[in-house]
């Protein structure tokens, strides 16, 4: 397959070596070969990325199919074996915590500070079963793609959103949308994720707001004390409640008519991953591709 | 009587010994020599709650949680933040001082913050004989537990993970920012606040995979406020046995968050 010029230039950062062997090899293609592709076309080393890596599945399967998610869930790990996606790139852990279940060990009951879960736990060892008995492969791809500039978290909000024509700057991370009071826009949040219970907001809902700044996924008060003057509202992932949600109290209390949203971590970064499907079907045109949004994950009683 | 002999008076009545060390329970705002016409006590000195407590003729505000935002309450930096200076010329302006109470009124027997939380929750008397640590209940649905723990906290933003029909019968109860975690003697994990992801162990991701296989397991996440406000009562009530010239009033600061509707 000759690689037209549009093709090349996307395969920045790709080895010459690795572009030209794709003709050949891009039919029988091993979980490992496809993610060294990926990271190539990066512009990085796999290695220098400790969170990322294989969590799960033997990395010479073959692929069928790739799927990405904001959380590696069941539900997700489900819908990838039925649509045939067998490499899944997830961007939060698979197995129930930062270390991927890796550093196992804990006593049962509350409180705080307690280690992994148990090698022995039901659910974690039904969830290897599950991926074991469906051939599949659970990549953890979050440092990776968090360095993408411009930000794809921001960036696909706003295009779930349809404000990629309100950019301002070339960050991905401020825009200027026609003024909305706050009610609205966490409805049309909730309505366009397809949110259940998991937006929380600080404000007030007749409040009408123009400038937006986001902060997808987690972020901390210096994040939030940076941008909250000079905008009117903070879109964010989580924020502490004696951080950044308390600022903003204090700032609507002061008088300003701002605002915080907090759309949850995982709700806030999934249309970050369908930026990474859309890429992917571009650098490898020949394999299924498959955003599998985890959904929110939370509801609250009627 | 002052705000720093009010101060004296928690240190000498609390029944344990005063952390000398605590970055957290000292004033961070106001001048300690300052008069006390009265206390309030609360879960967050919100600029929101200072004026309600100014309107109620209380000038000394007792916390459980921070004044500027962050855990060492360090306000290094902020000090052409339009919000800070808002904030510091209004407890200035209007002669109140923010002491914190957050370690002592854990380390206080029994903990108030724990006290006040299962009392929310309905759990006072309901820990298990075998683990303190583990609170039983009739069997009822996740659904329905979580249902009356929203009519009992009045929780307008409260989020549960896992199938609303589970069928559950014990819990665990987390303060504020706790991790909970599942055992196969735990059914619920109630916790204040957490990341949603990335810590030590994600009781999130683990419910809703339990869920999927059928396992009867759910967590429920109160917020910070509604896990932690109404041991500050318990604070209050206590403060009246040895503060007796002052007025003590119990002020929520309130759960900071509405949530939208959500349709079809």
């Amino acid at each position: 397959m000759a690689i037209s010029r549009r093709k090349f230039a996307q395969l920045t950062g790709a080895s010459l070596a690795a572009a030209t062997g794709l003709g050949a090899q891009q039919r029988h293609r091993t979980a490992q070969q496809v993610m060294e592709q990926i990271h190539a076309s990066l512009g990085g080393a796999a290695g220098e990325m400790p969170l990322d890596g294989f969590k799960a599945g033997d990395p010479a399967t073959e692929v069928s199919g790739v799927a990405t998610t904001a959380m590696a869930t069941m539900e997700v790990l489900n819908r990838a074996s039925r649509e045939k996606t067998n490499l899944v790139l997830t961007l939060e852990p698979v197995f129930f915590g930062r270390t991927d279940g890796a550093a196992a060990g804990g006593s049962a009951g509350g409180g705080r500070g307690m280690a992994g879960v148990n090698a022995d736990d039901p659910v974690l060892v039904a969830k290897k079963e599950f991926i074991q008995k469906n051939n599949l492969v659970v990549y953890r791809f979050s440092e990776s793609w968090r360095r993408r500039d411009p930000d794809p978290f921001a960036t696909g909000l706003a295009q779930t959103m349809g404000w990629t024509k309100y950019a301002t700057g070339s960050d991905g991370l401020r825009y200027e949308i026609p003024a909305v009071p706050i009610g609205a826009l966490a409805e049309s949040l909730a309505t366009r994720l397809k949110a259940r219970a998991g937006i929380r907001v600080v404000g007030d809902p007749q409040s009408r707001v123009r400038r937006i700044a986001m902060l997808p996924g987690v972020s901390a008060l210096a994040a939030t004390m940076k941008v909250l003057p000079d905008c009117d509202l903070v879109l964010a992932g989580e924020t502490r409640e004696w951080e950044s949600v308390e600022y903003a109290q204090d700032a609507v209390a002061a008088g300003q008519k701002k605002g915080l949203i907090m759309l949850g971590r995982v709700l806030s970064e999934e249309p970050g991953m369908n930026v990474c499907a859309e890429w992917l079907k571009k650098l490898m045109p020949e394999m299924p591709v498959h955003w599998l949004p985890a959904g929110d994950p939370y509801w609250r009683p009627s | 009587m002052t705000a720093k002999d009010v101060l004296e008076l928690i240190q000498k009545n609390l029944g344990s010994p005063w952390n000398e060390n605590t970055y957290r329970d000292v004033f961070h705002a106001g001048d300690p020599n300052v008069e006390v016409k009265g206390i309030a006590t609360t879960f967050m000195a919100t600029l929101d709650l200072l004026q309600r407590a100014h309107a109620a003729g209380m000038n000394l505000v007792v916390t459980h949680e921070t004044t500027f935002w962050n855990d060492r309450d360090d306000t290094k930096g902020m000090e052409e933040d339009a919000v800070y200076k808002f904030k510091v010329d209004y407890c200035a302006k209007n002669q109140m001082a923010v002491l914190r109470l957050h370690d002592h009124a854990h380390s206080h027997r029994p903990d108030f913050i724990m006290v006040g939380l299962l009392r929310a929750l309905g759990w006072t008397n309901s820990a298990s004989p075998q683990n303190p640590r583990i609170y039983s209940f009739p069997t009822t649905t996740l659904g329905e537990l979580a249902a009356e723990i929203q009519r009992r906290t009045k929780s307008k933003a409260l989020r549960v993970v896992g199938d609303p029909k589970a069928k559950v019968s014990t819990g665990t109860a987390g303060m504020g920012y706790s991790t909970g975690r599942f055992s196969p003697e735990v059914d619920v994990v109630i916790i204040g606040e957490n990341p949603e992801t990335g810590n030590p162990f994600d009781a999130t991701e683990y419910a809703l995979d339990a869920a999927f296989f059928g396992k009867n397991k759910g967590q429920i996440i109160l917020g910070h406020n509604i896990s932690e406000e109404p041991g500050m009562e318990d604070v209050a009530n206590w403060l009246r046995t040895f503060i007796k010239d002052v007025p003590v009033q119990f002020i929520r600061s309130g759960e900071p968050y509405w949530s939208p509707v959500v349709r079809g």
